[in-house]
């Protein structure tokens, strides 16, 4: 049971933070177009999900799953996209994407007065806490599952 | 008390303001906004001052009054207490926050030290107008090695 990697988008589709742990493929193109394809993704399945749903929406979008990774997603109503690759082991993690927004990202980021919103996150202290944080969730181990 | 929040949002935003006006990026123009945000502190201290201190009012000698910045000012403007005051007896104190809340979001270490004195002027003026309404005149100063801890330096002054 792993964590592979982690985004952080803000309402408009800029990268905030991105990284990752065990991650044996790349995706072959530059971060950029990395970042773009991935929100572009979320943004096209959001609007998928909410109109072919058959009943009413509850929660939307949560997570899809392949046959060898799980991505998980977490958007806040101010827009702000936390999503997480896991390996399939792993159940719901809402819970833990919304730590990670409001115990560092809110805490870390926007309280801090020397980091611009909407602007990559420069503060080392938010890197730190968010790996020191995901090394020690239950279904992070360092032998990639 | 109101939420700690509102008040570090509206510092953040007071240093912000006078930075942003500031078009001199030199030591001079630096050193006026220092001084805005010192004298702010100063009036804000000087109201504190005669708000704050109800069932304390002996203030026998200059120690208690130091204590009371560290205990009761720290705690009603940052919820915890000063981490320590050392002193040489001699008018001279050094309060020492080793997790000063104004710094404690910014950084852990060395990131963002040059950044930090901006963040510390409105305190230095906070302190010091305190001790002018308990009728102690001082200079205060703060120095950061890494943050989020930083120590003030309290000189009191003899007339």
């Amino acid at each position: 049971m792993t964590v592979h990697n982690l985004y952080l988008f803000d309402r408009n589709g800029v990268c905030l933070h991105y990284s990752e742990w065990h991650r044996k493929k790349q995706a072959g193109i530059p971060k950029e177009e990395e970042y773009k394809l991935m929100y572009g993704m979320l943004f096209s399945i959001r609007s998928f999900v909410s109109k072919m749903s058959p009943l009413d929406m509850k929660d939307g979008f949560l997570a899809f799953q392949t046959s060898r990774y799980k991505l998980h997603y977490y958007e806040t109503p101010t827009g702000i996209k936390v999503v997480m690759n896991t390996d399939l082991g792993v159940g719901p993690i809402r819970d833990v994407l919304h730590h990670i927004y409001s115990a560092l990202y809110v805490e870390l980021v926007v309280k801090n007065p020397l980091c611009p919103l909407g602007q990559t996150v420069q503060s080392e202290l938010f890197r730190s806490r968010l790996d020191s944080y995901v090394r020690s969730l239950p279904f992070f181990s360092t032998r990639a599952g | 008390m109101a939420d700690p929040t509102l008040f570090e949002f509206l510092h953040t935003e007071m240093v912000a303001e006078l930075w942003a006006q500031d078009p001199d990026p030199g030591p001079g123009g630096q050193k006026t906004s220092l001084l805005v945000l010192e004298g702010m502190g100063f009036r804000v201290g000087q109201a504190l001052g005669e708000r704050l201190p109800r069932e304390t009012l002996a203030f026998r000698e200059e120690l208690d009054i130091l204590k009371f910045l560290c205990k009761d000012l720290w705690v009603a403007v940052f919820h915890k207490q000063m981490d320590s005051l050392r002193t040489n007896h001699q008018g001279t104190y050094v309060l020492q926050d080793n997790s000063f809340p104004l710094l404690v979001r910014m950084a852990s270490g060395l990131q963002y030290l040059e950044e930090a004195p901006k963040f510390l002027a409105f305190t230095c003026g906070l302190l010091r107008g305190t001790l002018s309404t308990l009728g102690v005149k001082s200079l205060v100063t703060a120095s950061v090695a890494a943050l989020p801890s930083c120590k003030f330096q309290v000189v009191i002054q003899k007339p």
